[in-house]
C-alpha cells in the first residue's frame, strides 16, 4: 500500500505541478486547491499510464479519496 | 410569492415565530411547518404546480432508497434511469416542448417541406430547472453511493421545497442541506442576525440597483435599431450589473432567510465580476449551478472522452456550456449564450499545460489576490461576459446579431440619456463587495470587520432609506423564467 501511496504522490507532484503536495488515503480533492475536475482528469490519463491499466468510467466517478483510487489501481494489478 | 413583496414579509415574521417560539419542541412538526410554510410559498403563486413539485419528491423519495437497497448494478442503474426519466420529462414538457416544435417546424420549412405551426400553450411552472436538478442530484449521489437516503419523508419533502431556495436556488446538494433537516437547530444570535444583514444587502442589490436598471437596459433592447452604437454598449453595461444585482440580491435574500431558521446553504456568488479569466469567472458565478454541472455533466464526459487529450476536455466543456445555455431557457440565442462561453475556454485550455477546472464547489476557498496588473484582466473578463449578455438579454438569436451589427454599425454619437444615478448605485455596489471580497456577502461585519459598529448602524439606516426612496415598480427576478 505505502508503495502505491508514494508513486500517487509522485504523480501528484508531477501533474498538479506542485512539490509540496503529502498524500494519505483519505486525502481528497478539498485538501489539495490545484487538485479540480480537469486536473483531475490529467490525473486518471497519467495514473492509467504509469501502471498500465484501464478504469471503467463507473470506478473513476465513484472514488471518494486517493486511498479508493489506489484500491482500484490495487485490484488491477493484483489480480 | 416575491420576497420583494409585501405578502413575504408578513408571510416571514409569521413563520418565524411559529418555528422558534410555538413548535420549537419537536424537529419532526417544526420540519413540517417549514413543509407547509414552503408549498404556501409556491402556492401563492400557482397552486395547480405545487402537484409537479410533490410528483419530483415522491419519485426521487422512493427511488432513492430502491437504488441504495440493491446491490445489484443493473437495477440499480434503471432505477437512476426512471428518476432521470421523470424529471427530465417534467422538464422536458414544460420548459422545451414548443422550443423543439418550433426548432422542429421550421428545420422542415427550410428543406423545402411547409408544415404548420403547432406549438401548446404552456405555462413554465416556476423553479422547475431549479428542483428537479436538485432531486436528480440526490439520486445521482445514492447511486454513486456517496450519499445513504432519508427515510424521513417530511424531512426529504421539505429539502425539496424549502421555501428560500425553491423558485431560484441556490441548488443545494442533499449532502449539505438535508442532514440539517435532520438534526436540531438552535436559535444563533449571531449567525441570524448576519442572515439579516444579507438580505438587506440582497434588496438594496433588488430594489435599488437591479430595479432602477431595468427600465434603463429594456428601452435600449426593445429600440436597438434606433439607438447609436455608444448606447448599444451602454445598455450591455448596464445589463450586466442588472442581472448580477437580481441573481445574486436574490440569492442573498435566499441566504439570508436560511440563516434565519438556523440553515446555512453554500455560497452562490463570489463577486464575479471581480474575476481575471473566464475559468475563475465561473468558479464565483451562480456556483451551484457550475458546480452542478461539474460533477454530473462535465466530469463523465471528461472521464469518457479521457483519451482525446486536450480536444477531449474541450470537447466536454463546450457540450457543457451548450446545455447550460439550453437549461436557461429555451431558445437559440441561449444556447449560443452558452457555445460563446465554452469557446471562450479554447485558449484556457490550449495554451497551458496544467490549467483548471470549469466550476469547483470549493466557494469561498478561491480568495482575491490583488494586484494592480490585475486589472486588465479584470476588464477583459467583465467585456468578455457581457458580449455574451448581448445574447442572453436579447428576444432571439436574430435580434442578438443586429444589436451586435449596431453596435459596429450605428453611429457613435455621445449618450443621448446618461443615467448617472445608476452609475452612482453601481458604484455604491462594486465598491461595497471590493471591500468585502473576502467575505460571505456585502455586509458581513464579523470580529474581524474593521467598520466600526457606529458606521455600521449608519450604513443599515442608509440602505433602507435608499430602498423605500428609489422604489421603483417592481419586477420579478430574472432567474424566476429559467
Amino acid at each position: 500500500m505505502n508503495n502505491y501511496l508514494s508513486e500517487f504522490e509522485s504523480l501528484f507532484r508531477e501533474v498538479l505541478e506542485n512539490e509540496d503536495i503529502v498524500l494519505t488515503n483519505n486525502t481528497t480533492a478539498h485538501d489539495i486547491d490545484e487538485w479540480d475536475s480537469i486536473n483531475h482528469i490529467y490525473l486518471v490519463v497519467e495514473i492509467e499510464k504509469h501502471f498500465g491499466i484501464k478504469f471503467s468510467s463507473s470506478e473513476i466517478l465513484g472514488w471518494q479519496n486517493v486511498g479508493e483510487m489506489i484500491d482500484s489501481v490495487k485490484a488491477k494489478k493484483e489480480l | 410569492m416575491l420576497f420583494n413583496s409585501l405578502d413575504f414579509f408578513i408571510f416571514l415574521p409569521i413563520v418565524f415565530v411559529l418555528y422558534w417560539f410555538v413548535l420549537n419542541k419537536n424537529l419532526k412538526v417544526q420540519n413540517f411547518l417549514l413543509l407547509i410554510a414552503s408549498y404556501v410559498f409556491y402556492g401563492w403563486w400557482d397552486v395547480r404546480f405545487l402537484s409537479l413539485i410533490i410528483l419530483s419528491t415522491i419519485i426521487d423519495y422512493f427511488i432513492g432508497i430502491k437504488i441504495h437497497e440493491s446491490n445489484d448494478e443493473t437495477k440499480r442503474k434503471r432505477w437512476l434511469r426512471l428518476s432521470m426519466l421523470v424529471n427530465l420529462s417534467l422538464l422536458g414538457f414544460f420548459k422545451y416542448f414548443n422550443f423543439f416544435i418550433d426548432s422542429f417546424i421550421s428545420a422542415f420549412n427550410s428543406i423545402g417541406i411547409e408544415m404548420d405551426t403547432f406549438t401548446l400553450n404552456i405555462i413554465l411552472p416556476v423553479g422547475i430547472s431549479f428542483y428537479t436538478f436538485q432531486t436528480m442530484s440526490y439520486s445521482l449521489d445514492i447511486n454513486k453511493r456517496k450519499l445513504v437516503p432519508t427515510k424521513d419523508f417530511v424531512a426529504f419533502a421539505t429539502f425539496v421545497a424549502f421555501f428560500p431556495q425553491l423558485v431560484a436556488g441556490p441548488i443545494e446538494r442533499a449532502s449539505n442541506l438535508l442532514p440539517q433537516f435532520l438534526r436540531k437547530r438552535k436559535f444563533n444570535n449571531k449567525f441570524a442576525s448576519d442572515g439579516v444583514r444579507q438580505i438587506l444587502w440582497g434588496l438594496f442589490k433588488k430594489i435599488v440597483v437591479a430595479d432602477n436598471c431595468a427600465p434603463f437596459v429594456n428601452s435600449i433592447f426593445s429600440n436597438y435599431t434606433e439607438e447609436p452604437s455608444s448606447m448599444l454598449i451602454l445598455g450591455v453595461v448596464i445589463f450586466a450589473f442588472q442581472i448580477y444585482a437580481d441573481f445574486s440580491g436574490y440569492t442573498d435574500i435566499a441566504i439570508g432567510v436560511a440563516k434565519l431558521f438556523g440553515f446555512d446553504f453554500k455560497k452562490n456568488f463570489n463577486f464575479p465580476y471581480f474575476s481575471k479569466g473566464i475559468s475563475e469567472f465561473w468558479k464565483r458565478w451562480h456556483i451551484s449551478l457550475s458546480s452542478w454541472l461539474n460533477d454530473y455533466l462535465f466530469t463523465p464526459l471528461a472521464v469518457e472522452f479521457r483519451n482525446y487529450k486536450k480536444r477531449g476536455i474541450f470537447l466536454a466543456v463546450f457540450l457543457t456550456f451548450l446545455i447550460s445555455g439550453l437549461w436557461h431557457g429555451a431558445g437559440w440565442n441561449f444556447v449560443f449564450w452558452g457555445g460563446l462561453h465554452g469557446l471562450y475556454y479554447i485558449p484556457v485550455i490550449f495554451s497551458k499545460k496544467r490549467f483548471t477546472s470549469i466550476s469547483t464547489n470549493k466557494g469561498s476557498k478561491v480568495k482575491l489576490d490583488f494586484s494592480i496588473t490585475d486589472i486588465p484582466k479584470m476588464v477583459l473578463t467583465f467585456f468578455m461576459v457581457c458580449l455574451t449578455y448581448i445574447f442572453f438579454r436579447s428576444a432571439s438569436l436574430s435580434d442578438a446579431f443586429g444589436y451586435l451589427k449596431g453596435i459596429f454599425t450605428q453611429i457613435p454619437t455621445f449618450p443621448n440619456t446618461i443615467p448617472y444615478e445608476l452609475f452612482l448605485f453601481i458604484i455604491i455596489l462594486m465598491a461595497t463587495e471590493w471591500f468585502q471580497r473576502n467575505k460571505e456577502h456585502g455586509l458581513q461585519f464579523d470580529d474581524t470587520s474593521k467598520v466600526r459598529p457606529f458606521f455600521r448602524w449608519v450604513i443599515y439606516f442608509l440602505l433602507i432609506f435608499a430602498i423605500f426612496i428609489f422604489q421603483e415598480e417592481q419586477q420579478e427576478f430574472i432567474y424566476f423564467q429559467f
